[in-house]
C-alpha cells in the first residue's frame, strides 16, 4: 500500500525553503505517546472528575474484520470549544470500554481500556479482537459513571464463507450548512444494513457564512466563519457536523468505512499542492493537521495515522467469499490537473500513484470474491473532457484501472463528489463505444452539499448523452447496495428537501439489479 | 504528553504596501504543530508575554501576512510563538518591529482613480460573478475607458481576462484608460495598481504610455477565487491581494489626451481591486 508521496518540487519558502521530503525525515515519533489511545495502557492515567456530556459526539465502529473492529469515541463536553479540545482539561483519561453480545450488556465478549490523549483531541480508537465471525455485537464506553451511547456492529462473515447477502450504505458530500442530514436519518432506519461507505467530503473546509448557512434553524459563531486551516479549526468543524443526530445515528448503527476527497483538505487540491497557490512545501503543514483532524474523527485502524503530511488510507478487506472491497485514495499520490490536451493524454499519468495502483490492480486480478468493490472519491467514467478533477483528467489512468477490473469478478466502483445520483456502466475502453461493458459505477449523490436540489438541473444533459449513464437524479439522498450470490440490487433513494427541516420522506429514485457475471445496470 | 513546541526562531518581518510580511523557521511535524499565534502591538515595543488581546492571527503556515493597514505606513512589533496538537504552547519568539511601506496612494497627489483602494471589486462593471459576459461585451477583447466621462461601474470590468482563460476566449485582453493631462509633468508619476486576486496561472501585466512600454508586472499565483467573490477584507478571505505601484516616466506623458494600456499579456485574469496615477508631494 502506498507508503509516501513523490517528494515535492522545491517552490520558495521564507526564509529557508525546507522540502517537503526533508519535513518527512524529522516526522513520526509522537506516533508511540497516540498508540496509547488504540491499545489498551497498563496503568491508568490520574483519574479526577470529567464534566458531563462526554460522548456529545457519538460513537462509531469501523475497520471491520472477522474477528472484531476499531470502535471510536472522542470525548467532548463542550464540542463546539473554539480550541478543538472539546472541553477537555490537556491531560490523559482513562475510558473503558465493553463490547457484548446483547444490549443489555449482559453477555460480555470483550472488554479493555484506551486512553484518551489531547494530542488527539481525546478520540480513541480501541482495536477490539478474538470475537466470533459474522455475529452481531454492541459497545459503548464509560468514563467514571459515564456512558456512552450504545453502538453496534456486525462482524464480516470468515475468510471464504459462503455468504447469502450483505447489505452497504453510501453516502457522501456532507455539507452540513446546506442543509439537514435527513438521508443519514433514512440510512440509519433501513432494515437491512451490514455497513456503511464515505465515498468522499466527510467535511467541508468552507467557511459558514451568511450566504451558505442554508440549514434552517441553526447559528454558527465567528470561529465557524472562516476556511479551516489550522489543526484546532479542522476539530472544530467535524465536531460541528458529527453534532448531526443522523450521522450520528448511522454511525452507530453500522461499521463505517471511509476514503476522503478533497474536502477534507482543501478544494480541488492535488497530491501535494494547493489550489490557491500556496507553496507545496508550506500547504504540507495544512495536510498533516487535516489529515490529523480526519484520522481523530474517523473510526479507523492505526495504519491511517499521519506522519506528517502522509497518511495511508488505502485498504480492504474480504465479506467471505460474496464481495472484496478496495478502498482508494485518489487525492494524495494524484498528478497535477493537465496543463493542456496533450498532457492530459500522457500515458505516465497517475490517479493513484504507482504503488496504490499495484496494489489495487493485485487485489482485482488474484481475487476469489464475487463482487470487487471499490471506493474512490471521484467519477470513472468518462463524462466530458473539461472534468479534470475526476478521471477524465487521467484517461490513461483509468484504462488501466479498466484493464485491471477486466481480469476480476463483477467490479463495481463506488464514487461520491458530484452531489447527484448517477448510475453507470464501465466500459472496457471508453474511446470505444462497442467495446462492452465490463462493470457498473454507483455514484451517490451528496447528503446536503447543494441543499434541496431537482431531480434535473443545468448538468443533466452532461450526462445523460452517455447511452451507458442509466440514471441521473440531483436531489439529495443515499444509495442502498444488497449483495446477493446471484445479483447486486442498488437503490438510489432521494429527499425532496433539506434545507427547511429533516421531515423530508426518502423516495426511491430509481433501482437496478445487476446479476453476477453479467455487470450492467438492469432497471428493477 | 508530546513535548512542548520549540520556540519559533528567526521571526522575520518585510515591509510591503499596506501589510507587513512575517516569516520565521517551521518546526516539522513532532509534535504536530496546531498553529501559531501571532501577536502584535502598535510601535517599537512589546510586552515580554504575549497578551491574548494583541493576538491578530493563527496560522498552520510558518508565515503570515499582516494586511489591511494604512497605506501611509504603520509601525508594529511582533511575537509568535506554536501550539502543538495536545494544547501546549511554545515560548514566544523574539519580538521583531517593522514599519509597512507607504503607498503612493497615501503620499503621493492623486491625478486619475479608477476605482477605490479599499480590497474590493465590488464597484467595477459586471463585479463580483458575472465574469461570463466579459467576452460577450468585449468580444474584440480591447476595454476602453475615458476618465470623466466613464464610471467603473458601467465601464471597468471587474477582471481583466488573459491568454489563460479559456472562458473568456485565451485572449490577452487590452484596457485602455484613457486620461487628459492639462499640462506635461515636469517629474516621474507612480501609476498604483492593486489587484484583489489573480489565478492559480499568474500572469504578466504589461502596462504601456502613449504606446510606449512602461513595465511588465509579474502577477502573483492567486487563489483564483476573484472571479466569484468580490471583497478580500472580509474575515477569513483567500483572495491573495497584491499591490504594484511602478513609477511612469514623464517622457512618456504629453499634455492633453494619454493612453495607458494594460494588456494581460502571459496567464490568467486579474482582479481589479483599482488604478491610479499620483504625483509625488
Amino acid at each position: 500500500m502506498p507508503a509516501s508521496a513523490a517528494p515535492a518540487s522545491a517552490t520558495a519558502a521564507a526564509p529557508a525553503p525546507v522540502s517537503r521530503r526533508r519535513l518527512l525525515q524529522a516526522s513520526g515519533a509522537s506516533a508511540a505517546v497516540i498508540a496509547l489511545g488504540i491499545t489498551a495502557p497498563t496503568a491508568s492515567a490520574e483519574e479526577g472528575p470529567q464534566p458531563e456530556g462526554l460522548f456529545s459526539l457519538g460513537v462509531a465502529s469501523g475497520a471491520p474484520r472477522p474477528d472484531g473492529a476499531v470502535l471510536w469515541a472522542r470525548l467532548a463536553p463542550e464540542p463546539l470549544a473554539e480550541d478543538g479540545h472539546g472541553g477537555m482539561e490537556l491531560r490523559d483519561v482513562t475510558v473503558r470500554w465493553h463490547v457484548a453480545k446483547d444490549p443489555e450488556f449482559r453477555q460480555i465478549a470483550a472488554r479493555g481500556q484506551a486512553l484518551a490523549q489531547p494530542e488527539l483531541a481525546h478520540a480513541i480508537h480501541p482495536k477490539v479482537e478474538g470475537l466470533d465471525p459474522a455475529t452481531d455485537y454492541y459497545y459503548r464506553f464509560s468514563v467514571g459513571r459515564q456512558n456512552s451511547p450504545v453502538g453496534r456492529f456486525r462482524t464480516l462473515p470468515a475468510q471464504g464463507a459462503d455468504v447469502e447477502s450483505f447489505s452497504v450504505g453510501v453516502v457522501s458530500c456532507q455539507a452540513w450548512y446546506h442543509g439537514h442530514f435527513t438521508a443519514h436519518k433514512h440510512l440509519a432506519a433501513e432494515e437491512e444494513l451490514d455497513l456503511v461507505v464515505f465515498v468522499g467530503d466527510y467535511i467541508y473546509e468552507y467557511a459558514i457564512t451568511a450566504s451558505n448557512l442554508w440549514r434552517q434553524g441553526v447559528e454558527v459563531g465567528p470561529a465557524h466563519q472562516v476556511e479551516t486551516e489550522t489543526l484546532e479549526q479542522y476539530r472544530l468543524r467535524y465536531a460541528l457536523f458529527k453534532l448531526d443526530p443522523h450521522l450520528q445515528a448511522v454511525h452507530a448503527r453500522v461499521p463505517a468505512v471511509a476514503v476522503w476527497d478533497d474536502h477534507e483538505v482543501q478544494n480541488d487540491y492535488v497530491g501535494g499542492g494547493s489550489s490557491t497557490g500556496i507553496p507545496e512545501d508550506q500547504f504540507a503543514y495544512r495536510i498533516a493537521v487535516a489529515y490529523r483532524a480526519f484520522y481523530e474523527n474517523m473510526p479507523l485502524d492505526i495504519e491511517a495515522l499521519p506522519e506528517g503530511p502522509d497518511s495511508d488510507i488505502t485498504t480492504g478487506f474480504d465479506v467471505g467469499s460474496l464481495a472484496r472491497f478496495s478502498l482508494l485514495d485518489t487525492r494524495q499520490f494524484r498528478d497535477p490537473a493537465p496543463m493542456d490536451a496533450e498532457d492530459q493524454q500522457d500515458p505516465d499519468r497517475t490517479m493513484l500513484g504507482a504503488e496504490q495502483e499495484a496494489w489495487v490492480t493485485e487485489r482485482l486480478e488474484q481475487s476469489p470474491a464475487l463482487w470487487n468493490v471499490m471506493a474512490n472519491g471521484v467519477v470513472v467514467a468518462a463524462i466530458t473532457e473539461d472534468r479534470t478533477d475526476m478521471w477524465d483528467g487521467y484517461p490513461a489512468a483509468r484504462q488501466r484501472l479498466l484493464d485491471a477490473m477486466v481480469a476480476s469478478s463483477n467490479p463495481v466502483v463506488l464514487t461520491g463528489d458530484i452531489h447527484k445520483h448517477v448510475a453507470a456502466e464501465l466500459l472496457a475502453d471508453f474511446t470505444d463505444p462497442g467495446s462492452g461493458t465490463i462493470g457498473v459505477e454507483l455514484i451517490c449523490t451528496s447528503v446536503g452539499s447543494d441543499g434541496d436540489g431537482a431531480k434535473t438541473d443545468n448538468y443533466t444533459d452532461d450526462w445523460t448523452q452517455h447511452e451507458y449513464v442509466k440514471h441521473y437524479d440531483g436531489r439529495r439522498g443515499y444509495i442502498h447496495l444488497r449483495f446477493t450470490p446471484e445479483e447486486l440490487v442498488s437503490s438510489f433513494y432521494v429527499v425532496d428537501w433539506i434545507e427547511a427541516d429533516d421531515t423530508a420522506p426518502k423516495q426511491l429514485s430509481a433501482r437496478f439489479t445487476t446479476p453476477a457475471g453479467d455487470p450492467r445496470l438492469i432497471q428493477a | 504528553m508530546s513535548p512542548r513546541p520549540d520556540t519559533v526562531t528567526d521571526l522575520h518581518a518585510e515591509p510591503a504596501l499596506a501589510r507587513t510580511l512575517l516569516s520565521w523557521e517551521p518546526l516539522g511535524f513532532d509534535p504536530l504543530i496546531d498553529h501559531f499565534r501571532i501577536y502584535a502591538v502598535r510601535g517599537e515595543s512589546a510586552p515580554e508575554e504575549p497578551q491574548e488581546s494583541d493576538l491578530i492571527a493563527k496560522t498552520v503556515y510558518p508565515n503570515v501576512a499582516h494586511t489591511d493597514l494604512d497605506p501611509a505606513g504603520e509601525t508594529w512589533t511582533y511575537t509568535v510563538l506554536a501550539v502543538s496538537d495536545a494544547g501546549r504552547r511554545g515560548r514566544p519568539s523574539a519580538p521583531v518591529t517593522a514599519t509597512s511601506q507607504p503607498s503612493v496612494t497615501a503620499t503621493g497627489r492623486e491625478i486619475a482613480t479608477i476605482g477605490a483602494f479599499d480590497g474590493r471589486t465590488l464597484e467595477h462593471h459586471l463585479a463580483p460573478t458575472s465574469y461570463a459576459q466579459i467576452p460577450e461585451e468585449f468580444p474584440d477583447a480591447v476595454i476602453e475607458y475615458e476618465q470623466g466621462a466613464d464610471e467603473p461601474g458601467a465601464a471597468w470590468p471587474y477582471l481583466l481576462p488573459g491568454p489563460g482563460d479559456a472562458w473568456a476566449g485565451k485572449k490577452p485582453y487590452r484596457a485602455r484608460w484613457t486620461l487628459t493631462l492639462d499640462e506635461a509633468p515636469q517629474a516621474d508619476l507612480d501609476l498604483a495598481v492593486w489587484l484583489v486576486d489573480t489565478t492559480r496561472l499568474g500572469g504578466i501585466l504589461r502596462v504601456s504610455a502613449n504606446h510606449e512600454h512602461v513595465t511588465d508586472i509579474e502577477l502573483p499565483v492567486g487563489s483564483t477565487r476573484g472571479s466569484r467573490e468580490g471583497d478580500a477584507t472580509v474575515p477569513g478571505s483567500t483572495l491573495r491581494r497584491s499591490f504594484h505601484e511602478p513609477a511612469l516616466p514623464a517622457a512618456l506623458l504629453q499634455a492633453g489626451v494619454n493612453v495607458l494600456e494594460f494588456e494581460l499579456a502571459e496567464g490568467g485574469w486579474a482582479a481589479w481591486d483599482a488604478v491610479g496615477v499620483f504625483a509625488r508631494e
